[in-house]
């Protein structure tokens, strides 16, 4: 993984977490935004110019990749790369709520 | 009664947030957006007054593979209403939005429309100031003195710019700190 790539992506915004936690199964934008406002019962709503925005910079970065068209739909699946980067963010994420933890104990 | 209604006005490329507000505006009012005419022409028919949230987004990438950009946000819930000067105009009534939803759902993504406003529309404008405008300001001068129409004309033009360049300035600053917070 390049310099580039981890100063972009770690850390990453929620919708770019999401993005990639949802990818690790084939699906199209309004499919992350619907499974996104499940998992989090309601609360985080993505919005269609932020997840236009995200797909188009990560597709180009590498991240995810295109997999086939349905009903005017693009379809996305996560890469190696993307994976490797998501992995990298959960260990982030992990050690702050570690280190939250502990702190608060 | 009137069934349409044409207005004139002004908005440069960084002020599409007073653009959504003011067609907000009319469509309160019981005018609805229909299209828009260059240098400044906005069309409007007649409607029940609602209130309804108006979008600009700036993607050029979105306007060329236009079909599945307008399908994600016609999945979201957004009308798609016509594409005017690099801008997509979108809309949705505020009663079936999300508070105070919009197209973009936190900084990042506002400052990267910002960034491709920069580079799609004022980086070429800077370029043709910098090649073709100023090189001829000293020539213009020599010749017809500061009192020239050419000259003045050009003033004008830089002053325009720098206006929009603080406008591009403020709102970056405005989305960083935003991200910072």
């Amino acid at each position: 993984m390049d310099a580039h790539i981890r100063k972009v992506y770690v850390p990453m915004t929620e919708t770019g977490f999401y993005i990639l936690l949802c990818l690790r199964s084939p699906a199209h934008g309004y499919g992350i935004v619907q499974k996104v406002k499940e998992l989090t019962r309601g609360e985080i709503m993505l919005s269609p110019g932020t997840m236009y925005g995200s797909l188009s910079k990560m597709e180009k970065d590498g991240l995810i990749c295109f997999v086939r068209e349905e009903d005017k739909r693009k379809i996305y699946q996560i890469t190696d790369l993307g994976r490797e980067v998501l992995n990298l963010e959960l260990r982030r994420i992990e050690r702050l709520y570690r280190n939250a933890q502990e702190a608060l104990l | 009664m009137k069934e349409t209604k044409t207005e004139l006005h002004f908005f440069n490329i960084m002020e599409y947030e007073k653009e959504q507000d003011y067609l907000r505006k009319r469509h309160s009012e019981g005018w609805k957006l229909k299209s828009t005419y260059p240098p400044g022409i906005y069309r409007f028919v007649r409607c029940e007054p609602e209130d309804v949230i108006y979008q600009l987004d700036y993607n050029p990438e979105g306007i060329k593979h236009q079909e599945e950009y307008v399908q994600l946000f016609r999945d979201c819930g957004w009308e798609y209403l016509f594409e005017f000067a690099g801008y997509c105009y979108f809309r949705k009534p505020a009663s079936e939005a999300q508070g105070d939803e919009g197209i973009f759902c936190d900084d990042e993504s506002r400052l990267e429309m910002v960034r491709r406003i920069f580079y799609g529309r004022m980086l070429p404008i800077l370029i043709i100031f910098i090649c073709l405008i100023f090189p001829q300001f000293a020539d213009v001068i020599r010749q017809d003195g500061l009192s020239s129409p050419l000259f003045i004309l050009s003033l004008i033009m830089l002053a325009l710019f720098l206006l929009v360049f603080c406008q591009f300035a403020w709102q970056y600053r405005r989305f960083k700190q935003g991200i910072r917070r």
